[in-house]
């Protein structure tokens, strides 16, 4: 026909939101010329639920399972996070124990998230051995963790003011176990992956971010601290008892998909140091709930013997406990990158507005700049990089 | 490496009386009292102070006040390991854009817009997000409706829905 080699046409194609490798039901509007990216549109919101709007309506506590829903791969760190923040209105001392159980909580969970991230990044990529051999390492720290809390992902553990409750001796037996072997897992993902062929040529160069690129489109975590930001809200706004480990926050230069998977595999690593040094330094008993009357539930004991503290329990669980008036917004690493939740008090048992920061939704937005230019196929590693959780976008 | 108050110190003297700072509950706020110098705050925040990390926009209703909406944004330094919340309170439901300064705030002020109903004017792409196109209002307005649900029953009727062309 009348076709020049100039012109080209671009052709719009659907990906999802049904898609295998969109972890979720993510959609994406793809602009083609040829086999080669124009422009990518996410398309989100298919499993918005309104955390926000149903958090203005419960109390501080009921808004905790909430969290739990968030990203669904490592509850306990939205626990943590939103309890972080509420505690911020009160400026509560939490018990030493609990605060180490919170790490240790913390850091299971962004072993199991990336885990998670590798398992299905490799899956994506084409590599079907990783999957299974990352699967096993998170069967077992999800059986940690109902051995701990019950259950295996909402579990909803981490209260305002500390922990739901102390841990079972099995689960400290368990884990012990688990941390003196988990190195030589990564070293299994890596001997499969880092040195792979095919997987260097998918990964390397793919969706490249420079460093000033991560900080204006607000991309934390991972993606940050690949394109050579070194930068983690566990060292740089310390919360929590992370300033009494030793552990390195890796960084790469490079800022492709590459690096984000050399700097994931190394926080595992270090993630198990410090999961070694709190499993080492924590104080054998003790309290794991503040006894601060402002939030916390007084004890059964109490309950049954003074009226004070009947009264007490059946107003903080019926009414719910009252923060002071004002705004504060406590943000954490998440395995995600950084997840925030902003809170705003009016001085009654419900906050006036609560915002979630989610790491994945600010992510998102960097993908139509990582992917142009790029061909179909890179889209997946580029998803996959970006390590999406749609329960946290949509929210 | 700046504190708070040296930052405070450097701004109150570049805009005067414009600017209200204070903190609260470990938090730093910087409330712009001025419409007018707003870029020029945000400016001088992401060049001169290096603000470059973006990392949130949230906005605010607030129905019993005189300035009915409020927009905070969130912005950390990574030079200083210093966060600032820039707050600016308006009568009505228009604000600047940052996208210009922070390409990220694109999504975050689109988020903004779907479920506050804030109009980012210049924003080069104001959708909703979260919620599908044909919905109506904004729900975490505090005037929402939270009972009389009505607006997805007729979505069929109308030809409205999930269209898979632009």
């Amino acid at each position: 026909m009348g076709r020049t080699e100039n012109v080209s046409e671009v052709v719009t194609v659907n990906m999802g939101p049904q898609h295998p490798s969109t972890h979720g039901v993510l959609r994406l509007v793809v602009d083609l010329d040829g086999e080669t990216i124009v422009n990518v549109d996410p398309d989100v919101g298919f499993l918005h639920r309104g955390t926000e709007k149903l958090a203005e309506n419960r109390t501080y506590h009921q808004t905790i399972p909430l969290t739990d829903r968030l990203d669904y791969l490592s509850p306990l760190s939205n626990n943590l996070a939103y309890c972080l923040a509420v505690e911020k209105f009160f400026d509560l001392e939490i018990p030493e124990r609990a605060e180490y159980l919170r790490v240790i909580l913390a850091e299971m969970s962004r072993v199991a998230s990336h885990l998670v991230w590798i398992a299905t990044h490799a899956l994506d990529i084409g590599a079907m051995t990783v999957f299974l051999y990352a699967f096993r390492e998170r069967e077992e720290i999800l059986d940690m963790f109902e051995v701990a809390t019950g259950q295996r992902m909402t579990s909803s553990w981490i209260r305002i003011g500390g922990l739901r409750d102390d841990m079972p001796e099995d689960f400290f037996v368990r884990l012990a176990d688990f941390v003196s072997r988990f190195d030589k897992c990564v070293d299994e993902y890596e001997n499969l992956l880092t040195k792979n062929r095919i997987w260097m040529g998918r990964t390397i160069g793919i969706g490249h971010l420079s460093a000033e690129d991560t900080m204006v489109y607000g991309t934390s975590g991972p993606l940050m601290r690949g394109s050579g930001v070194d930068f983690d809200l566990r060292r740089d706004e310390s919360y929590g008892i992370y300033d009494r480990f030793e552990w390195e926050i890796p960084v790469e230069e490079a800022g492709d998909t590459y690096a984000r998977y050399k700097v994931r595999m190394k926080e595992m690593r270090e993630s198990n140091k410090i999961l070694q040094q709190a499993l080492e330094q924590i104080p054998a008993e003790g309290s794991v709930m503040t006894d601060d009357p402002r939030v916390a539930l007084p004890s059964h004991e109490d309950v049954y013997e003074r009226m004070e503290a009947l009264i007490r329990r059946f107003y903080i669980v019926s009414k719910g406990f009252k923060p002071p008036k004002g705004e504060t917004y406590q943000g954490i690493e998440a395995p995600k990158g950084e997840l925030g939740f902003y809170l705003v008090s009016e001085g009654e048992e419900r906050p006036y507005r609560m915002k979630i920061r989610s790491p994945s939704f600010v992510n998102l937005g960097v993908v139509n700049k990582m992917a142009k230019g790029h061909m179909l196929a890179d889209i997946v590693a580029i998803i996959g990089t970006n390590d999406v959780v749609l329960g946290e976008i949509d929210r | 490496m700046i504190t708070f108050e040296q930052l405070t110190a450097k701004l109150d003297a570049q805009f005067p009386d414009k600017l209200n700072s204070y903190s609260e509950y470990k938090c730093n706020f910087i409330k712009v009292k001025d419409t007018s110098v707003y870029m020029e705050v945000m400016t001088a925040l992401k060049e001169e102070f290096s603000f470059m990390y973006m990392v949130d926009v949230v906005a605010t209703h607030w129905p019993k006040r005189r300035d009915k909406f409020e927009v905070t944004t969130n912005l950390f330094s990574i030079a200083n390991k210093l966060r600032v919340f820039v707050k600016l309170a308006d009568e009505d439901n228009k604000f600047p854009t940052l996208t210009d300064l922070w390409p990220g705030a694109n999504l975050l002020e689109r988020e903004q817009y779907d479920l506050v109903g804030v109009i980012f004017e210049g924003h080069p792409d104001l959708r909703r997000v979260l919620l599908p196109e044909f919905f109506d209002g904004h729900p975490l307005r505090k005037d929402f409706p939270l009972k009389e649900r009505t607006w997805f029953n007729n979505a069929d009727e109308q030809g409205i829905g999930l269209k898979f062309s632009r």
